[in-house]
């Protein structure tokens, strides 16, 4: 039943109703439904392939391809549809020129910041008037996991009290960046929760980014405005290490390790 | 032909596609240009060396530390000093002929008075001449290499940009400098040399020295007897002379002293009448 | 065969002709090599190492006249410019051209050999006529390729002498053997064209094939020393920190990205080669006016395509241990090449090779069209699509989002909750294998279009092929979704190898099993071949085009990831084109490239077809 009424209407028109309803069924579910909505620059891209595969999965045969040309060939050549011609060939080019004009409208909007959110480390940077190699920097209490379990987990505790004390006014207590301070900050604190944050990197970036915080950042990741503390003024060495211990144990996230 | 064409046509189209979407559809990020090169062809010394040397002078051989410091507020602290330079040289109390920041930091070192921070000058002469020594002369003697270590200091501890070039020669420095400071040194010869070694008349009018920061040792034979001199030089805080104030004079010359050369500095000044 | 007979004598100039401006190439190739080594090698060899060395740093900074064996270094003045040159962008393009027609005229000889090897065995003879016909296509291509190789080895000596003479210092010995194997290429690729119809018979097509082995191993052997040099340049072994060459060719051949590179470039090269031939095959079948010609143009484009996707399928997993590789090597070179300012051009790759997939696809798709039994399948095809489209949709997603203030605040950070675990590798991966799958399963379609099985347990056999590619899906996605959402990083990376052999394990048994169902199958319908549309020869276009595009971006980004190293870590990049570029200007670089390389590869192309015309000027030569 459906099925015959869909058949009915034109191939190109059905195609049209097949990629709005793709946008709207998108736009409904992530805005309405799930509380995020798309970002508009990554639903352009999204609707061109839906654009280009719809495209695709209706020309692939000869008679699907000419169902589709058929209204375009017709509005071209048929010249019945002559006053349709003319109103589709003065709106085409208006609707181009009313795009750009809106495209172009300088707005009140603050322009796109983009940041680097984990920029490429150094090979070697300096903190605590020590220079760290990046490449070989270990975090020297990993090796109690395996060796000192006991030992470890009273590591892993020590690195919570400094957490607590110290991190989660801006990271929260629950690691998912949404502490007291958080809606205060743009860029907003880290959220270790994510499996894109720290179970991406290797411990010695971790302390690389907390010992010399925000502004630290190479400049590859201005502008410099994150909050994040220089923290080899306020913490010792053995702190920090301690610290991210406890991020990968409380999030049961492993630090990104190609040995073995 | 038309085949050939609306090809060539599709090709552009497509090519135009993928040059559009990398130039507008993704956002443009400038990469950082690459860092400064360390010079690392003289010695093996990295800038980072070269800093850390200059910190070494400024605390020890320079006897900088002496007056620049937070407690005495004999001399302009220096923690802001890369920042401050450059509105010194637009400033039009400055008779100096430097033109940039590196320039006046190494005039300042050479020639303290073509700047005198208000304030900070000799007494009575209207903060026109400066009270500091030249560091390349006298008994501080600073090499071209130490004051360009120093300058790169100064830059670096006051966060601008070090433009100092780690000059040729720079490495025997940096060697004189840690064997002084180690243990093993070979006794001084003579009282003059070691009083030139320990920098005492950057502060006291002794051996030829206009230090002002310090009471004027020149008669002090006359005044006061060899226990009181040795007692100044160990623990210079024991007895403070009239018009002076203490903490200004380092508390370790007991330390880095040995005893035959502590007595032929009494001695010395115990002879000056 | 159906072109015109051309005189022996004519075909013996052109061969001699072609020979002798072979030898020139070759000769212009090793010239710059040769003298740079023997001006190195020279003292060397009478006992004076270091001052040949002190020598070559001795003009790096004249300042400094203590002999250093490692590495020069630079300063602006060694950098000749020309006016109104970018020496930068010059090499580059140039770089990138020989690369693309090296990649060409590599990769053509491999499935030529394939090809004849499969015509031999079956004896059907228009498996070596369209053999020979790829291999005249590359063969212009050939000397083209010398050239623009000569070009690139003086425009490194013009532009960057330090950079030159020091890799010709550290890779004296393999570029010296690199320039001798030119001759044995050239010879071998000469052989075997112009005997190729000489050679024919039970003994001599053996002795063709054997020749066209040499040819492969000399050619594949070349690419590999040129990798050598590349690869040394990002991690760089066989010299000491200081860039000192300790004396061992081959430590500083084998590298640590050498093989990865190596493996990923000869998979890379066969798929692109097959795209190129691809497109010369569908102008070829536009202009044609005869159906015979259509039939054959169709056939090859076909058969073009089919290499460019067999060999399309593996490369991701290529490129995924590269990048692997790169990581493992350094994480500062790990995260310039992932997180920094490249991340984006992972989004660009993604589009592309998303292009490639859609439109291999859309040309199988439509050459169900070639017969009338296809007609039974297309209802499906609808859902790879769907499928296809979804999986590159998850692809391209970037982890972090080019968000307005409002968006911004809207999410309540940069991340987004549910599209933002689709950014990260895991996610990525099954997005891909899942696309290799269906297009695997496009083909499958294609295969099955006009004919039906006769053997007795079809319908079991079909069964089990449904229930192969369920059970390889369900395992991609909870290898996916648990190994990278659920666990620790080292089973993120691990992961993608079970999912990879997961996918391959499922095409290859199905394709077993179908290759058995549909033995002796019955044809329902015949194959028509010429009866395809037009619109499918621009999806071939497309992926030619993609390919070359693609291949000129990763360029960039492999060489970029070097950022102001000529050699990593041993020899900095002093001059004043240091920075790394924005990807926009690449991309505009990239794109001048390939509408260069396109235009060479047209003229190439028509140079080919001019062998087969003849002009007769009436009353010009004397009766």
């Amino acid at each position: 039943m459906m099925g015959r009424l869909l058949s009915r209407i034109p191939a190109l028109l059905r195609a049209a109703l097949v990629v709005v309803g793709i946008y709207l069924a998108a736009t409904a579910i992530f805005s309405g439904l799930l509380g995020q909505p798309i970002p508009a620059s990554l639903m352009t891209m999204y609707m061109f392939f839906v654009i280009v595969g719809v495209f695709m999965a209706f020309t692939f045969t000869e008679e699907g391809a000419r169902a589709m040309a058929a209204p375009i060939r017709a509005l071209v050549e048929n010249p019945a549809l002559r006053p349709v011609r003319n109103i589709v060939f003065l709106l085409v080019p208006l609707a181009a020129g009313a795009f750009t004009y809106t495209k172009m409208l300088p707005s009140l909007e603050a322009p796109v910041e983009l940041r680097t959110i984990h920029p490429a480390p150094p090979s070697t940077f300096k903190a605590y008037g020590k220079r760290y190699d990046l490449l070989t920097l270990e975090n020297p209490f990993r090796k109690y996991e395996k060796e000192d379990p006991e030992r470890f987990r009273a590591l892993v505790a020590e690195g919570g009290k400094i957490y607590i004390r110290n991190c989660q006014f801006c990271h929260g207590d629950k690691l998912n960046g949404r502490g007291p301070f958080a809606p205060a900050l743009n860029p907003v604190p880290l959220n270790f929760q994510d499996v894109g944050t720290i179970a991406q990197l290797q411990e010695s970036y971790l302390f690389w980014r907390i010992a010399t915080g925000g502004p630290g950042l190479p400049e590859e990741a201005a502008p410099w405005i994150s909050s994040m503390p220089v923290w080899q003024n306020f913490l010792k060495e053995d702190e920090i290490w301690k610290v991210i211990l406890f991020l990968y144990d409380y999030t049961g996230h492993r630090p990104r390790a190609w040995e073995k | 032909m038309r085949q050939f064409f609306s090809v060539v046509a599709f090709t552009l189209l497509t090519i135009g596609f993928f040059a559009g979407f990398s130039n507008f559809g993704i956002p443009q990020i400038e990469p950082a240009p690459p860092p400064k090169e360390e010079k690392i062809a003289l010695g093996a010394m990295t800038m980072e060396d070269f800093i850390a040397l200059g910190e070494r002078i400024f605390k020890g051989k320079g006897t900088c530390t002496l007056c620049h410091n937070p407690v005495g507020g004999r001399a302009p602290l220096l923690d802001q000093i890369g920042k401050v330079a450059a509105k010194r040289l637009a400033d039009p109390r400055y008779k100096g002929e430097a033109r940039d920041v590196e320039g006046y930091l190494h005039e300042s070192l050479v020639k303290p008075s073509a700047y005198v921070v208000k304030g900070f000058g000799k007494k009575g002469t209207g903060d026109t001449v400066s009270p500091m020594p030249d560091v390349s002369g006298g008994s501080i003697g600073l090499s071209e290499a130490e004051i360009a270590a120093v300058i790169a200091y100064l830059q670096s501890a006051s966060g601008v940009e070090v433009t100092v070039e780690i000059p040729a020669g720079a490495e025997p420095a940096a060697k004189a400098e840690k064997e002084t400071a180690g243990e093993g040194r070979p006794l001084y010869a003579s009282a003059e040399e070691a009083m030139r070694e320990l920098g005492c008349g950057a502060c006291h009018k002794v051996a030829g020295e206009q230090g002002e920061v310090g009471p004027d040792l020149t008669h002090i034979g006359a005044k006061r007897d060899r226990a009181y001199l040795r007692r100044a030089i160990l623990d210079p805080n024991a007895d403070i002379a009239e018009g002076f104030e203490p903490d200004q004079m380092p508390p370790d010359y007991g330390e880095q002293l040995y005893a035959k050369e502590l007595e032929m500095i009494v001695d010395y000044l115990a002879g000056l009448k | 065969m159906n072109g015109p007979r051309r005189s022996r004598t004519a075909r013996g100039g052109l061969r001699a002709g072609l020979l002798l401006l072979s030898a020139l190439m070759a000769l212009l190739l090793a010239l710059p090599a040769l003298s740079g080594a023997l001006g190195l090698a020279n003292p060397a060899l009478a006992g004076e190492a270091s001052s040949a060395a002190s020598e070559v740093v001795g003009n790096a900074s004249a300042a400094t006249a203590t002999p250093a064996p490692g590495a020069p270094k630079t300063t602006l003045a060694d950098y000749p410019r020309i006016r109104g040159v970018n020496s930068r962008v010059l090499v580059w393009l140039v770089a990138q051209l020989h690369l693309w027609f090296a990649a060409f005229v590599l990769a053509v000889p491999i499935f030529v050999f394939i090809i004849e090897a499969i015509g031999m065995k079956t004896r059907d003879k228009r498996y070596d006529e369209m053999a020979y016909e790829f291999i005249k296509v590359s063969i212009t291509a050939y000397s083209l390729t010398a050239i623009l190789g000569g070009l690139l080895l003086f425009s490194l000596l013009v532009f960057y002498p330090q950079l030159t003479a020091y890799l010709t210092r550290v890779f004296k010995e393999s570029m010296f053997y690199y320039a001798l194997l030119f001759f044995i290429e050239s010879a071998a690729l000469y052989l075997y064209y112009y005997g190729w119809h000489w050679l024919q018979g039970p003994f001599a097509k053996w002795v063709h094939l054997t020749i066209g082995l040499v040819l492969n191993a000399a050619g594949t052997t070349l690419m590999f020393l040129a990798n050598a040099w590349v690869t040394f340049m990002m991690s760089p072994a066989g010299v000491d920190s200081a860039g000192a060459y300790l004396g061992d060719p081959w430590a500083a051949i084998h590298n640590y990205l050498w093989n990865p590179i190596n493996l990923h470039r000869f998979i890379a090269n066969i798929a692109y080669g097959g795209s190129i031939v691809g497109a010369y095959a569908a102008f070829r079948f536009l202009t044609a006016t005869r159906a015979e010609d259509k039939a054959h143009y169709d056939w090859m484009g076909y058969t073009a395509n089919f290499i460019a996707i067999a060999a399309l399928l593996p490369l991701p997993f290529a490129g995924y241990y590269l990048a692997a590789e790169i990581y493992a090597y350094s994480q500062q070179m790990g995260i310039t090449l992932m997180g920094g300012i490249f991340a984006w051009l992972f989004i660009i790759q993604a589009v592309l090779i998303g292009t490639l997939f859609l439109s291999a696809n859309y040309y199988l798709w439509c050459g169900m069209g070639r017969s009338e039994g296809a007609a039974r399948y297309n209802r499906f095809i609808k859902y790879i699509v769907i499928v296809l489209v979804g999986a590159f949709l998850v692809w391209f997603t970037p982890h972090t989002l080019v968000l307005t203030n409002e968006e911004l605040k809207a999410l309540g950070g940069p991340y987004h909750t549910y599209l933002g675990p689709l950014g990260i590798m895991p996610a990525k991966n099954t997005a891909v294998n899942i696309m290799i799958l269906f297009t695997a399963l496009s083909f499958l379609i294609y295969r099955r279009a006009n004919r039906v099985p006769t053997v007795s347990w079809a319908a079991r056999g079909n069964a089990i092929q449904v229930a192969l590619y369920g059970a390889g899906i369900l395992n991609i996605f909870f290898l996916g979704i648990y190994h990278g959402y659920f666990t620790n990083t080292v089973y993120k990376v691990a992961s993608s190898i079970p999912q990879v052999m997961t996918t391959l394990i499922v095409i290859a048994a199905s394709l077993v099993i179908d290759a058995f169902i549909y033995r002796r199958a019955r044809e329902i319908a015949p194959l028509r071949w010429g009866r395809i549309p037009d619109r499918a020869q621009y999806a071939l276009f497309l992926l030619a085009i993609a390919f070359t595009w693609l291949m000129g971006l990763m360029g960039y980004i492999r060489s970029g990831i070097r950022q102001h190293w000529h050699v990593v870590g041993i020899m900095r990049d002093n001059s004043a084109d240091a920075i790394t570029p924005t990807l926009g200007f690449a991309a505009n670089v990239v794109s001048a490239g390939t509408i260069l390389f396109m235009a060479l590869v047209i003229f190439v192309f028509w140079l080919s077809e001019l062998g087969a015309r003849k002009v007769q000027p009436a009353g010009y030569w004397q009766e």
